[in-house]
């Protein structure tokens, strides 16, 4: 079996959040979600975020949890196949009531750019020419 | 292709951070490696943790960098093949300066547990009976 990570990321209110990472285009894994958490396939069978509830969230650790819009511990950065796939998940986040904290760098061979969640979670999206890295 | 991932974690120093990932067994990419930042395979080809310096990471953000110890925004959750995975990699963690936050979950067809690396930030292992499942 492959190995398989899973981001567990603390949100405010669930349904908003299931909501924006819906309108991503990303899917549910309804056999583990509930009204605690929700999980986000983004690779299936490999990579995954559990959006979970602050307070179940809080119940997992012995520390107090990070308000990600005043700091960040994280940046989760996601491999895109495509210059476009980075603009277009962007965009998405934007309109989804995202915020982009940096413009696109656009470095020919490779492309980037972040956004943040509703929660202030920040993720990363990297297009990189694969010919160009296999130079 | 598949989707590949990196979760980019702040480190206080770069070099403890190396040798502790070392002792729990992971390699690094050399290619993607340099004063400022380490490569961690985690699943050659999909699963990646880059370990950033401070300064580094704070390069990224418009934010103050989180405290670890203080603090957590995000719990890592690795998969294992085995009971005695998830058991030796606590060990080893342990060994190695990290802590164990909370004690082993047994579920019968699903184990887990836990642990602190040096920065603070926590990483879970499971493992789950795929045949129970």
């Amino acid at each position: 079996m492959s190995k398989q990570v899973i981001f567990n990321l603390p949100v405010r209110d669930l349904e908003k959040s299931k909501a924006f990472f819906a309108s991503l285009g990303f899917g549910f894994n309804p056999q583990v979600s509930g009204d605690h958490a929700a999980m986000v396939v983004i690779e299936e069978g490999s990579i995954q975020a559990m959006l979970t509830t602050e307070t179940f969230f809080k119940s997992l650790i012995d520390k107090p949890v990070v308000q990600a819009k005043e700091g960040n511990e994280v940046i989760i950065c996601l491999m895109c196949d495509s210059r476009e796939e980075v603009a277009s998940l962007v965009e998405k986040a934007v309109a989804a009531g995202g915020r982009t904290p940096h413009p696109l760098e656009d470095e020919g061979f490779m492309v980037s750019q972040g956004f943040e969640d509703l929660d202030g979670h920040l993720w990363n999206l990297v297009w990189v020419n694969p010919q160009a890295s296999s130079q | 292709m598949n989707k590949q991932i990196f979760v980019n974690l702040p480190v206080k120093d770069l070099d403890k951070s190396k040798a502790f990932f070392t002792a729990l067994g992971y390699s690094f990419n050399p290619q993607f490696t340099n004063d400022s930042g380490a490569c961690m395979v985690i699943a050659e080809g999909s699963i990646y943790a880059m370990l950033l310096t401070e300064p580094f990471f704070k390069t990224f953000i418009d934010k103050p960098i989180v405290q670890a110890k203080e603090a957590t925004e995000v719990l890592v959750c690795l998969s294992c093949e085995s009971r005695d995975e998830v058991d030796s990699l606590v060990a080893k963690a342990i060994a190695a300066g990290g802590r164990a936050p909370r004690a082993p979950q047994d579920h019968g067809f699903m184990y887990g547990h836990a642990f602190e690396d040096l920065d603070g930030h926590i990483w879970e292992l499971a493992w789950m009976n795929m045949e129970a499942a």
